[in-house]
């Protein structure tokens, strides 16, 4: 398979006046033509600012300080604004979390949506009007041709969920970024969405990245996992591995706060007991070890390398170390051999 | 759609109606009434108040008669010039008031929205501070201050400014001259005002999660900005700029005294120092009338930016 | 000491990992230790952290200082004033700060303002006294003054000579001068003095008192009654906070500033409590709906429900938990209020509507002053000066307390 993203030891932070907030400190991960990627980890833990790095839109007081983000084998972390606009909606683009605030309500839903077709294709208004109105019937939205002409407020959640889906596939992307797409929304309406881009993945064969704070969903739809807490990756895998076998232990966190049925689809984290590292002065250690159980001398000085527990598995945790302590379910992985 | 606007004009007719009869009884509140407190009318004036506001008759009807009059655009007789009627001074007046006052708000708007803008988009940038900082000596200098301060230091070193108005100018230049004092103390604040209500607006805008939507969608800066943070970020500008220009067009007391322009300002300002009772009513009401009226086509305005606002509430899914 | 050296377990990330790792770091931590890891920054409340982040604002740091020295001045300049507010020297009149000097004999002094009033003079600005003029010839421009029995002559015709290098000539015991000796600061009178002999400084100094006695009380006249309907209104919620609001649509459709003007008209008493009340009991309107939209959100809040269930009187939830939490928008409220008082009030004044004489507001005097103002500008520029930097001092004050009590802006 053709690798599609490469992300390097991505580092972003906030430089605001109370000093510098890093959001994101030192991700790494490739993503595979025809990946559904999920990334899951509570709030405030740096999945938007990613996502928001990869579209080169880190507002204004943050700024990617390391490191690359490579698309098709251009590095877009060197590219200038002008050129990623280039990018974005065409390329890559992305779906947001709150379709309520998202949709700019001063312009009809029709005007935004072939806006964006004008933007990047060679077409005319007329089909681009054209275009308008299947995108609206593709993202299951009825009567397109009169809906064209409303305004977001004249939407529901999750129609203006659809609509912004719309927009986001106009032009085909190869990269579809979608950050809590369902979090804001009803219960069942939550499933149509899910389902929604399961399907449109297929029409238009793209490579998603799927943002969310829920286990579930991503055990439906996803078949890559990165696990991120406080700015860093905890644990990356592939779907299976990840559920059968959990190797950090904010992983294990995170299932045991998902109900076992699941029947209710209302699979919404528990936070775990305590309160998500301050990224302002971010302890040298694993960001993890204050709320971890089996916190460790080591793991308030340094953070952990991405241990290998096998081809598709990686987790960053001293419990995989050779000298840590024995604890049930965590795979010990060899050293270094040059020792 | 057109319900929106049929409530918006009977709510603008129903204030109106409030505010002549708020004016009518608190000016018949002042102790025996606003025509008796003064002992040395001439008789002349007297017999024309007394056949136009039939003071003899209960409140009630004087009442009911004033309104009436209002209804018809006609708001009675000066209670201390002989002869001259509200309708009279008004329309002597307004012209002048007019003219200044339409000249200060299209320099409100054509220099303070855009300054506006620039600072929001060049934020913390030397432009923003120091465009900022005059905003702020604007809004923080009452405009008799500035009127002096150009006549003491500007009309005083360029002596082709006149700093009075002049009334029928012989020459061209006197005829654009004349306008920059008045122009100038007239819109400082407003301008500054405009100014800095549009960079916050549009500060406010740029936060906006549609405007990340607007950029995600690979949309050029000018785009976004133009179009989809521009509309946003004028809707309060537009509240502020109607009843600004209701007060602007109807001149200022202020500058219209120091200037000495025959705007009906300077009537109004001397109708109160006369305690001319019937002229201080009609204007009053004439003011707020206006006032009212661009409180309204600010609510149609609002209209035509606002979606929300022209087709009501949601149509369901 | 075993030390293991880690190579990165990872596809590409070389600057992860080559470092030493020591056998006992594998030790569990105890919980306590985690703890404190948590608690490095302590966290600070809320006014704390907005006094701290007020602090760092150098424009909102310039605002307090300047309202702080404009209410020291009016509380305590007067006291060290020798004049009163209504102290008239009647020859001393219209006399400007500033004074350019003529020496007509050796260590005579003399100052010819801008009516033609021949003053002596030191040469350090203290003004000795007026001389009468006793004779005007108005055919050859020459007035004459008397000096205890010696004439000066005056003559201005140089003033009617296009170009001239002279502006006049004085003439004293046969010694003709037309050099200005020196430009010297008024003394006697240091900002002047005003058209009826009064110290333009220490009625500056009083209109501060009055004008910041207006604006104060205004503003919380204001205060009082906008809190009091817009809580209630909030609180009450349904029908009757639907027609609380109309009713505040209507006045806020209507140009107050007239309404101002006829209350001032009406009462036709040109007394500080006239101006007071009817300041206070226009502007209220912004006020109530800041707190009432501020009400509705802390309602639905559960120590508000809370206080509500077990039935606490409204008056005791007003005072006791929605106003301590609507303080910091009630109070950038207030601040920007009270410049715009001073404002108003000043602008009544100017429009003849203000304190009635002798006392005398900023405005009062701008007012005063607007007669002469082409020869007397200073008399209008010292309280139009005073007017601005209040209103300055005050809005920027209010700019920097509106950032550091913003809550967006508070985390992060
Ligand atoms: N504009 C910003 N200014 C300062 N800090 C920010 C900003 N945006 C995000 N952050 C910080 O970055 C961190 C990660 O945020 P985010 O990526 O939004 O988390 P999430 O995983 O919930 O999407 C948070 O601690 C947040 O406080
Ligand atoms: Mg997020």
């Amino acid at each position: 398979m053709k690798t599609l993203l490469e992300i390097n030891n991505l580092h972003t932070s906030f430089f605001t006046h109370l000093g510098e907030v890093q959001a994101v400190r030192g991700i790494d991960f490739v993503l595979e033509e025809g990946d559904i990627l999920g990334i899951v980890g509570e709030s405030g833990s740096g999945k938007s600012v990613t996502s928001l790095s990869i579209m080169g839109l880190v507002d204004d007081p943050g700024r990617i300080t390391e490191g690359s983000i490579v698309f098709e084998g251009v590095d877009l972390t060197k590219l200038t604004n002008e050129q990623l606009a280039e990018y974005r909606g065409n390329d890559i683009s992305m779906i947001f979390q709150d379709p309520m605030t998202s949709i700019n309500p001063v312009y009809s839903i029709g005007n935004q949506l072939m806006e964006v077709i004008l933007r990047h294709t060679k077409m005319t208004k007329e089909e681009a009007k054209e275009r308008a109105i299947e995108l609206l019937k593709m993202v299951g939205i009825p009567e397109p041709e009169v809906r064209l002409k409303n305004y977001p407020h004249q939407f529901s959640g999750g129609m203006r969920q659809r609509a912004m889906i719309a927009m986001a596939i106009s032009c085909n992307p190869k990269l579809l970024i979608a950050d809590e797409p369902t979090t804001a929304l009803d219960v069942t309406i939550q499933a149509q969405i899910l389902e929604l881009m399961r399907s449109l993945k297929d029409k238009i064969n793209t490579t998603i990245i799927l943002i969310t704070h829920d286990l579930g969903v991503i055990a439906e739809v996803c078949n890559k996992v990165i696990v991120m807490y406080g700015g860093m990756i905890m644990e990356r895998s592939n779907i299976e591995s990840l559920y059968d076998n959990p190797q950090h232990p904010y992983t294990r966190g995170l299932l045991q706060s998902v109900p076992k049925n699941v029947t209710g689809k209302k699979n919404r984290l528990i936070p775990i007991e305590g309160s998500p590292p301050d990224l302002l002065s971010p302890p040298p250690g694993c960001p993890f070890s204050p709320r971890c159980p089996h916190a460790m001398e080591i793991c308030l000085k340094e953070a952990a390398p991405l241990f290998k527990i096998s081809d598709t598995q990686f987790a960053s945790c001293w419990l995989h170390h050779v000298d840590a302590p024995e604890v049930e379910g965590y795979v010990k992985v060899a050293g270094d051999e040059n020792e | 759609m057109k319900n929106y606007y049929v409530q918006r004009v009977l709510y603008a007719l129903f204030t109106l109606y409030i505010v002549i009869t708020v004016t009518f009884f608190m000016m018949h509140a002042i102790p025996g009434g606003p025509f008796t407190r003064e002992r040395h009318l001439p008789p002349e004036i007297e017999a024309i108040l007394n056949e136009k506001y039939h003071l003899d008759d209960p409140l009630f009807k004087q009442y009911i008669d004033y309104l009436g009059g209002v209804v018809t655009f006609d708001l009675g007789p000066s209670f201390k010039e002989l002869g001259l009627t509200v309708n009279d001074l008004i329309r002597e007046g307004f012209p002048s008031s007019m003219n200044v006052g339409l000249v200060s708000v299209i320099m409100i708007i054509a220099i303070g929205v855009p300054l506006g803008i620039i600072s929001a988009l060049k934020q913390n940038k030397f432009i923003d501070h120091a465009a900022m900082f005059l905003a702020t000596l604007g809004v923080t200098i009452p405009s008799f201050v500035i009127a002096t301060l150009f006549i003491t230091l500007i009309a005083a070193n360029f002596t082709f400014i006149p700093i009075s108005w002049v009334n029928d100018p012989q020459n061209v230049g006197d005829a654009i001259f004349r306008y920059i004092g008045p122009v100038i103390a007239l819109s400082g604040y407003s301008l500054s005002f405009v100014s800095r209500l549009t960079r916050s607006s549009m500060l406010e805008v740029l936060r906006q999660d549609y405007i990340r939507t607007a950029r995600a969608n690979g949309l050029s800066e000018r785009r976004v900005i133009f179009k989809h943070a521009l509309k946003n970020a004028l809707i309060p500008v537009v509240t502020y700029v109607g009843p600004m220009a209701a007060a602007i067009l109807t001149g200022s007391f202020v500058v219209e005294r120091i200037f000495v322009i025959p705007g009906i300002g300077r009537y109004f300002v001397e109708s109160v120092s006369n305690r001319d009772y019937t002229v201080i009513i009609g204007m009053t009401i004439f003011y707020a009338a206006l006032y009212i009226v661009m409180v309204l086509l600010v609510d149609v305005a609002y209209a035509f930016i606002d979606p929300r606002i022209r087709l009501g509430k949601k149509m369901g899914d | 000491m075993s030390h293991t050296h880690l190579s990165t377990h990872e596809l590409d990330s070389e600057r992860r990992w080559v470092i030493s790792v020591n056998k006992n770091d594998f030790n569990y931590v105890e919980s306590s230790k985690k703890l404190n890891k948590e608690q490095i920054r302590p966290s600070l409340t809320y006014w704390k952290d907005a006094w701290r982040r007020l602090k760092k604002n150098k424009m909102a740091m310039a605002g307090m200082i300047g309202v702080l020295l404009i209410v020291a001045i009016a509380i305590f300049g007067p006291m060290f004033s020798k004049y009163n507010y209504s102290d008239q020297i009647t020859d001393f009149s219209n006399t400007p700060p500033r004074m350019e000097i003529y020496q007509i004999e050796e260590g005579t002094y003399v100052f010819l303002s801008a009516q033609y009033r021949l003053f002596i003079v030191t040469d350090s600005g203290e003004i000795i006294e007026r001389l009468d003029q006793t004779d005007t010839d108005i055919v050859n421009r020459i007035y004459t003054y008397d000096n205890h029995g010696e004439p000066v002559y005056l003559d201005y015709s140089y003033r009617l000579i296009p170009d001239s290098e002279i502006d006049f000539k004085l003439t004293y015991k046969g010694v003709s001068t037309t050099e200005q000796y020196d430009k010297v600061w008024n003394t006697t009178f240091l900002l002047g003095s005003d058209n009826l002999g009064r110290d333009v400084l220490t009625r500056v100094m009083y209109g501060a008192r009055i004008s910041l006695t207006v604006a104060l009380v205004a503003t919380i006249v204001n205060l009082f009654i906008g809190v009091t309907y817009g809580a209630f209104s909030g609180l009450e919620g349904g029908k009757i906070d639907n027609i609380m609001m109309r009713i505040v649509d209507i006045i806020n459709s209507i140009p107050l500033l007239l309404y101002v003007i006829l209350l001032m008209v009406i009462i036709d008493d040109r007394g500080l409590w006239t101006i007071i009340i009817t300041l206070g009991s226009i502007y209220w309107v912004g006020m109530a709906r800041l707190v009432r939209g501020q009400v509705l959100g802390l309602k639905e809040q559960e120590y508000v429900l809370a206080a509500r269930t077990i039935g606490v009187r409204r008056a005791k939830i007003i005072s006791r938990h929605l106003i301590p939490n609507a303080m910091g928008p009630i109070l950038v409220s207030m601040t920007m209020m009270i410049p715009t008082a001073v404002f108003t009030e000043s602008f009544l004044s100017f429009i003849g509507l203000g304190i009635s004489a002798p006392q005398a507001s900023w405005g009062t005097l701008a007012n005063d002053a607007l007669s002469a103002l082409s020869v007397y500008p200073y008399q209008l520029m010292i309280p139009s000066l005073a007017i601005a930097l209040t209103m300055l001092s005050f809005n920027f004050l209010g700019d920097g307390l509106r950032s550091a009590l913003d809550p967006r802006l508070r985390k992060g």
